[in-house]
């Protein structure tokens, strides 16, 4: 998500500095350039479209409120916007009690395809790019990575529920997590203007 | 501890997946170890790609309405008003040591106010957002102090480049219902409110604050208010530190 498109169009930043003095168009574009990024996020987590929704306008408010205190140095607008929105969309599995729900959902995907390239809409080379690496990593180290991600699951608990020892669980977690690190690295020096 | 251990942290800490207490003592660790936060920096950019590999779903028509609808219910927070002071030391970074200022005498209940309310369960996650992006901004100074005794100790850091300050607080008993700690930044001998801060049961909290436009101080401090904080201190404060440049 992170990472922006190229074009003519004004930079995130600009439209978050308008967000930081009430410009509610500038909402708008935001809305237009991310929403389907952070809507799928969110289904992705809580599974439920209603649920997806409310996080998404919950995520959107909360980037509105706090405009003013982005950081750039801190990374990309549409980073800053994943990061939010996934935090909503766990608080809300959490608040519902629907978290093993949406674990065995995320340990099922396995089999759905989290990530399954011929279902997807268009999506950008940087999409395509972070789902591939996620697909051509090892199936034990894609499933761990998921269930932190996706399921908002600590490694404890993940050992539980694979019922692998944790040693395991935080050897996969190390080794998938920087597997991607290399294969994402077109994505991660220099890629935000 | 070594620091190879810690730094076998830094993967689970980017992905999120590590438990609470495992996180809160990680953090801890953060503030003391810049090779661990280079590692937290670079592995969170990777995992916040990750957000990337969620299945595209079209979101429905109504969703873009319902945003603008919602925004319109709750303004921005408003940078203040007419120009900014520049920050001269916007690149530097001051860490304040807050020692123990005064007697600490006061009996507490030991029982932590928790409460569930969602507002509060947000705010609780915006400050950790920002709590983390400053630890891990890469201008932060830090500075390693001794906590002498059990009297409650506290470690602030202070970025003037991104206006915000993270604490760490050790030993402090939680405040009692009702009642709540608030850290004041004092300018020119006159304290102003930076935020309020509970502890949690063990005695510890990490918490970022955003320091108003403008302002520098040379003192900080902290006392006990009642829940939400007083515009102006009631109390003697039971901390207080002093700001020295970092190295």
């Amino acid at each position: 998500m992170p990472q922006q498109q190229a074009g003519p169009r004004a930079p995130d930043r600009a439209l978050v500095a308008r967000l930081a003095v009430g410009d509610e168009r500038a909402l708008g574009e935001l809305y237009d350039r991310h929403g389907t990024m952070a809507y799928s996020l969110a289904l992705a987590i809580v599974r439920e479209r209603a649920d997806a929704e409310e996080v998404v306008a919950d995520a959107f408010g909360q980037v509105w409120r706090n405009a003013a205190s982005y950081d750039p140095g801190r990374g990309s607008v549409a980073g800053w916007l994943a990061t939010i929105t996934r935090s909503r969309a766990l608080d809300l599995v959490r608040a519902r009690g629907r978290r093993v729900r949406a674990m065995e959902r995320a340990a099922q995907a396995d089999n759905d395809g989290l990530a399954p390239p011929d279902r997807r809409i268009e999506r950008g080379e940087a999409r395509r790019l972070v789902a591939r690496s996620l697909g051509e990593l090892p199936e034990p180290q894609r499933r761990v990575i998921e269930l932190a991600y996706f399921g908002g699951l600590s490694q404890t608990e993940i050992a539980a529920e694979l019922h692998e020892p944790l040693g395991t669980v935080k050897t996969r977690i190390r080794a998938g997590l920087e597997k991607l690190r290399g294969s994402l690295a077109p994505l991660l020096s220099g890629g935000e203007s | 501890m070594t620091d190879h251990e810690w730094s076998e942290l830094a993967a689970p800490y980017a992905l999120g997946a590590l438990a609470p207490d495992e996180r809160e003592r990680f953090e801890a660790h953060l503030a003391d170890c810049a090779a661990c936060r280079a590692e937290v920096r670079a592995l969170r950019d990777v995992a916040v790609l990750l957000a990337d590999a969620a299945p595209a779903a079209t979101p429905p028509p109504g969703l873009r309405d319902r945003v603008l609808r919602e925004a319109r219910q709750a303004r921005p927070i408003r940078r203040a008003r007419g120009p900014l002071v520049p920050w001269l030391a916007a690149a530097a970074c001051i860490v304040i040591a807050l020692g123990l200022g005064y007697g600490y005498v006061r009996e507490r209940a030991a029982s932590r106010q928790t409460s569930a309310a969602l507002a509060a369960a947000r705010d609780s996650i915006a400050a950790r957002d920002s709590l983390v992006a400053t630890l891990l901004s890469p201008d932060i100074g830090t500075a390693a102090l001794a906590a002498t005794g059990q009297a409650p100790a506290a470690r602030l850091y202070w970025s003037p480049s991104r206006r915000r300050v993270v604490m760490a607080v050790f030993r402090l008993p939680p405040a009692p219902a009702g009642r709540t700690y608030q850290l004041w930044a004092i300018a020119q001998g006159k304290p102003v409110s930076l935020g309020v801060f509970n502890t949690a049961a063990d005695g510890r909290v990490t918490a970022a604050m955003a320091v108003p436009p403008g302002l520098t101080f040379e003192l900080s401090a902290v006392t006990e208010e009642p829940a939400g904080g007083s515009p102006q201190p009631t109390q003697q404060p039971f901390l207080v530190g002093k700001v020295t440049p970092a190295d």
